[in-house]
């Protein structure tokens, strides 16, 4: 596996890819979903301090156009997107996009069959004209793997009313091997040569026995079996594989089948090598090898006689020799395999080159809305407001924030429902419970903050928030309001801490950045302090209200 | 069944052998996240066919209340 730093951001819940990942590669560990404007905006978000390689950006449609399924709003809400994102591209960073596809239980109802694939066009014609001005950005194939897996497989209803996770768990592991796949093809190079045996590997039976067997290419039974494998290497070639024979056989009847047969779908003119002799097959590649001027390590060679594959791999080390199927059904998606692991290129083609020039020359008549870009316009438009809530009327959500939230959290401490009760009747304990909606609607409550006052300074000791609003500046807001609070009950200083855990790096220095002073370090633990009369300015937009109030 | 389900939740939490128990609670394992619960639940149903409906799933608070769904939903 190469050593590329990775980063998956969505609109939805992929935590589970990126564990998933975790395991293999090195990738950002994501501060929640549905902010991935927001997330690489930030200059000081800790995606831009873990630097990634390569961005996955997943999204789901239905999402991003928030069910609007009428097409001029679907289409402005995506032309917005892909208007910031193609503002705050990095060109040190390779983006992936996925491809558009809808779902959702309405498109179940909708009389019109073709609007579907309209709203679809809609991103589809964004991504591409984002990827064809940017060398950059590259079109993640996540509606053929939908595709593939088909809709029951792929989407769980209920795992996304339980935590708005979209995908099913084999899609989710589908699609982290999808993005280690990419991840592998851009650090690699890519084969260039194909180099192809004949008798039952192009065709059925042999060449050269026509009066008592003709061969098997045709457009039924096997024959089409083989015809289809044709169809698959045909386009290969059409993109920039090069192709060549290596066969034992007599060349004059080879090459009729090649030049003649009405079934073949490769013809001389394909091939930009040819070694149709008697002679062992690891020399004619040397000498192919030769002719073309490559390495032999630009080349794979394919045939299904084992006994020819082993001599080749055991004389000619660097060429590639992928394994042949048993059964000629098999060969059409075998290839394509072949190609996506040995031929597929992350670079742009001369096709999408010359779209580029087209797009340049068009620049003029760009029609996406022009954004400012900024991560601050993008907080302020998420007009996001917060709601100061009584925790003793919510004290299953109390519960379950504490007990359930990893990422932010500052000390972890988890508490049974007696222990919670207790301290919501505890008078020494100030808490801080909030609710935060923005313009997208309610995220429900989502923050608890408990400071400990029994002692002289008073200390922050639970500090969690849920992922799902996590880098947008709301616990620059909300220390803000808990200071001035403090401050109100007479206190000159507080302090926070920090616990680490396996999970909770995200936050391994929000105190810092809140402008608290370190005070005491031991085993990885931080105890911070700030006096409350410096309490910084910080950035943030976010309204906070009180409860009851309008 | 019972088994089953108790090491498709060992596998789903990445936990060894006999970490899980009927007797044991959801709230006691550290591993046992709002985020693995959805993924347990999902797993259930894409690989055992259990289908426990989303309102119990959000409220089940040990394995033993996880099992007795299963039985009632299998």
């Amino acid at each position: 596996m190469n050593e590329k730093k990775l980063a998956l951001l969505s609109n939805v819940n992929m935590d589970f890819v990126v564990r998933q990942l975790q395991k293999s590669v090195k990738v950002y560990r994501t501060e929640g979903y549905g902010n991935e404007l927001g997330i690489m905006m930030n200059q000081s978000s800790s995606y831009h301090a873990f630097g990634p390689d390569i961005t996955f950006l997943v999204m789901d449609l239905m999402e991003l156009i928030e069910h609007e399924l009428d097409p001029a709003a679907a289409k402005q809400r995506v032309e917005r997107w892909f208007a910031v994102v193609s503002d705050i591209l990095e060109p040190n960073i390779i983006y992936y996009i996925s491809d558009g596809y809808l779902w959702g239980p309405e498109l179940e109802v909708l009389s019109d069959a073709g609007q579907k694939a309209r709203l679809e066009h809609i991103w589809q014609d964004a991504l591409e004209e984002l990827s064809g001005k940017h060398s950059n950005v590259r079109i993640f194939p996540y509606r053929r793997m939908i595709e593939k897996l088909g809709e029951k497989n792929a989407f769980s209803m209920k795992m996304w009313y339980m935590g708005r996770i979209l995908l099913s768990n084999e899609a989710q592991r589908t699609l982290g091997e999808l993005i280690l796949h990419w991840a592998e093809v851009e650090g690699r190079v890519s084969k260039k040569v194909l180099l192809l045996d004949l008798d039952n590997t192009l065709w059925g039976g042999l060449a050269g026995e026509k009066e008592h067997t003709p061969i098997q290419l045709s457009e039924e039974h096997v024959g089409l079996a083989y015809k289809n494998l044709q169809r698959v290497i045909w386009q290969m070639r059409k993109d920039g594989v090069l192709l060549g024979i290596v066969s034992k056989n007599n060349d004059a009847d080879a090459m009729e089948i090649v030049t003649n047969h009405p079934h073949m779908v490769l013809r001389p003119e394909d091939f930009s090598a040819r070694r149709i002799n008697w002679s062992p097959k690891h020399e004619n590649i040397r000498e192919i090898a030769a002719e073309l001027n490559l390495g032999e390590d630009s080349f794979v060679f394919w045939d299904d006689n084992p006994a020819e594959r082993q001599l080749v791999k055991e004389m000619l080390p660097m060429v590639t020799v992928p394994e042949f199927p048993d059964r000629p059904e098999e060969l059409a998606q075998a290839m394509g395999e072949i190609y996506r692991q040995y031929f597929a290129k992350a670079q742009v083609t001369e096709e999408d080159a010359a779209r580029a020039a087209q797009y340049a020359a068009n620049a003029e008549r760009s029609h996406l809305a022009k954004t400012t870009g900024s991560f601050e316009e993008y907080l302020k438009e998420l007009k996001m407001s917060a709601v100061r809530v009584n925790p003793k009327e919510h004290v299953e959500r109390f519960c379950q924030l504490l007990n359930k939230t990893n990422q932010f959290n500052l000390t972890t401490r988890r508490y049974t429902q007696g222990q919670a009760a207790m301290l919501l009747e505890d008078n020494r304990k100030r808490i801080y419970m909030y609710q935060v909606s923005d313009r997208f609607g309610d995220n429900g409550i989502v923050v608890v903050i408990v400071v400990d006052c029994a002692g002289d300074i008073p200390m922050v000791e639970d500090f969690v928030m849920s992922c799902r609003v996590m880098g947008r500046n709301i616990e620059d807001a909300l220390m803000t309001e808990v200071e001035a609070d403090v401050r109100a009950g007479g206190y000159e200083y507080l302090r926070g801490k920090y616990i680490p855990t396996a999970k909770n790096t995200p936050v391994a220095g929000l105190y810092d950045r809140l402008g608290y002073k370190r005070v005491c370090e031991k085993q990885g633990e931080v105890e911070y302090e700030l006096r409350l009369a410096n309490t910084p300015g910080r950035m943030y937009y976010i309204t906070i209200k009180q409860e009851g109030a309008e | 069944m019972t088994e089953k389900v108790i090491s498709l939740i060992e596998e789903v939490l990445d936990v060894p052998r006999g970490t899980i128990t009927e007797d044991t609670r959801i709230e006691d394992v550290e591993e046992w996240g709002s985020l693995e619960h959805v993924a347990i639940i999902g797993e259930l149903e894409e690989k055992l066919g259990i289908a426990v409906p989303l309102e119990e799933s959000l409220e089940i608070e040990s394995v033993r209340e996880l099992l007795d769904m299963c039985e009632n939903c299998g």
